[in-house]
């Protein structure tokens, strides 16, 4: 049995996509011959995640997160690889995989969407079989836990979005899994449901030791939740690594923030001049420059104050993300 | 086997709680439904009106049942038609699929509730019906009649089960691609007709349908007062339909699953 919680060895799925011209006559042609075009949407990924680790599976929309979710989690069979979770297979739908997993997604629901939420957790009692002395403590403390008391009666139907969530989140939280899969748990909620919802999953992780595998779009989530991450995208990794580590690799510039005693001088000789606020200056320099650039900036100006960083994670992301798929 | 029928009736749980949480919608469907069985049975005085002799009363009685076994078949169909389509268009497919509930568990929740649904529903149907048209059965034996219905829901089953595939590998057109099999089991089962009527091949067809058995069966026990011993010919055959029809069913499901998770079906609708 692989130690890993989540071990993926050359994963590779190919979905055979419908192609056709517009207009009438191709469509006609089409139910002769029906042309189609293999796209890979997961490019023989490896990663591995420990037990217990929080990791940040980030990519652009249609990198692959959601396919590579979806086969970790035995609902989409590989074309070619391997994967095993918990030491299993999970295109085997054994007992001893599906009840120690979750998938959370966010733009999907599982529960009934006319019932209050508590009928659906009873189903999930019966069919996850928990015990009724485990089922009921767990889902008393998860229900406080997301201060969702008050809505739990209510058909899901009339729950806002971020209620909705919460009360989803729960439900698949119900059978304390091992491996928590989250596909996006925040989209569309506000700043503070997104902290709350944060702030949980980090809770549940020290709490049960739960290995989590976190896709979002939102690099506070990220930054928040994951030391490591790796970033997908035409569904090939391009990086495996600590969050930190992400701008040496990809970023070409740094940010070296400054203030000087003639708040109005000119530093565009030094840099890029992205942003001033006051006294203070936000210089945009090539990394290699960094440490020359400072330097002069410390003989030639009256520095009250400066600080060098990489730029924003997001920034980072976005030069990731605008990468042409490699051929 | 003791947990796995546990997920089970958590399945005919969930079930009991929809129907609950719409029950004015079934009592609506219920009416349209009564109507349309009247429909069907003032067909039996239409034809007497026009100066034809015959048993009025036994022939409304043999429309009625074939309306109400009609009807039974489309609950039983249409539930097992749910499990992919309902869960597809309320988007806790992916849910369910990745539940840990052996797929035989989960599509035997599905259809006991939806025969023990049917069949309060058909009771309350054919009631209703004769009734209304003060029908005669001085010879019925509805516990027979109700333990052939129960034997025929299991092959009815099977084949539901069968047609509940279709809109897992055809998630846009597959729930209308359901209707070929009900309808073909309507035009060749002798519902509203005897099946003698028909030209040779499609009687060779009705051999393989149970719906022919459970009528003949249902028929003989309501009009003639047949009791079960009586009904070898109709209980032993759908005996072995459903014998071989609900392991045939459960493999051609898996097949479908299978493919709708190579394919990337297995997802919501929109």
């Amino acid at each position: 049995m692989s130690a890993a919680a989540v071990q993926v060895d050359g994963l590779l799925k190919v979905f055979d996509v419908p192609e056709r011209e517009a207009g009438l006559l191709a469509a006609t042609k089409g139910l002769v011959r029906r042309k189609t075009r293999a796209v890979r949407a997961v490019d023989e990924i490896s990663f591995s995640i420990e037990p217990g680790e929080v990791v940040g599976f980030l990519g652009p929309n249609g990198a692959g997160k959601t396919t590579t979710l979806k086969m970790l989690s035995g609902l989409l069979y590989p074309s070619g690889g391997e994967a095993l979770v918990l030491g299993h297979v999970p295109s085997k739908r054994q007992r001893g995989f599906l009840s120690r997993i979750t998938l959370v997604m966010g733009n999907r629901n599982q529960l009934q969407w006319d019932l209050p939420a508590l009928d659906s957790y009873e189903l999930n009692r019966a069919i996850y079989r928990i015990p009724r002395e485990q089922f009921e403590p767990t889902r008393d403390e998860l229900i406080e836990l997301l201060d969702i008391g008050d809505l739990v009666r209510k058909p899901v139907r009339n729950l806002s979005l971020g209620e909705r969530m919460k009360a989803e989140i729960v439900g698949a939280l119900l059978h304390r899994p091992q491996v928590l899969f989250l596909d996006e748990p925040t989209i569309g909620l506000d700043v503070t449901m997104q902290k709350r919802i944060r702030a949980f999953v980090a809770d549940y992780n020290a709490r049960y030791g739960a290995t989590v595998l976190l896709t979002s779009h939102y690099m506070a989530d990220v930054e928040a939740l994951c030391k490591r991450v790796v970033v997908i995208h035409h569904g090939r990794i391009l990086y495996d690594g600590p969050l930190t580590g992400l701008a040496d690799q990809f970023a070409a510039y740094k940010t070296i923030g400054v203030a000087v005693e003639n708040g109005n001088a000119d530093l565009s000789r030094y840099g890029e001049v992205i942003h001033t606020e006051g006294d203070w200056i936000t210089l945009r320099v090539p990394k290699a420059d960094t440490s020359s650039v400072t330097a002069r900036l410390l003989t030639e100006e009256h520095v009250l104050d400066l600080n060098v960083e990489d730029p924003p994670i997001e920034d980072v992301i976005e030069l990731v993300f605008a990468q042409e798929r490699p051929e | 086997m003791r947990a796995e029928l546990v997920g089970a009736g958590g399945v005919v749980e969930r079930n009991a709680y929809l129907t609950r949480r719409y029950i004015w919608w079934d009592v609506a469907w219920f009416i349209w439904t009564v109507a349309n069985t009247l429909t069907i049975v003032f067909i039996a005085k239409g034809v007497e009106s026009s100066g034809v002799e015959f048993d009025v009363n036994q022939y409304m009685t043999y429309l009625l049942i074939g309306a109400v076994v009609w009807a039974y078949l489309g609950v039983l169909f249409g539930f097992l038609m749910e499990t992919v389509a309902w869960e597809r268009w309320e988007g806790t497919i992916e849910y369910t699929f990745m539940a840990p509930l052996s797929r035989a568990m989960h599509l035997a929740g599905q259809g006991v509730f939806a025969i023990l649904y049917g069949i309060v529903r058909a009771v309350f149907l054919f009631g209703v019906c004769a009734l209304f048209f003060s029908l005669s059965m001085p010879d019925a034996n509805f516990v027979a009649a109700l333990v052939v219905l129960s034997v025929a829901s299991i092959s009815f089953i099977g084949i539901g089960i069968m047609t509940s595939v279709l809109p897992l590998i055809s998630p846009e057109k597959g729930t209308q691609l359901g209707f070929i099999a009900q309808g073909t089991l309507l035009v060749v089962s002798g519902v509203y007709y005897p099946v003698s009527v028909l030209p040779d091949w499609m009687q060779f067809l009705a051999k393989f349908s149970p719906a022919t058995y459970a009528l003949e069966g249902i028929r003989g026990a309501i009009i003639d007062g047949d009791g079960l011993s009586q009904m070898g010919d109709e209980i032993g055959p759908l005996i072995l339909i459903g014998a071989v029809s609900i392991p045939l069913g459960l493999w051609v499901f898996r097949r479908g699953e299978l493919y709708a998770k190579r394919h990337g079906k297995l997802k919501r609708s929109g």
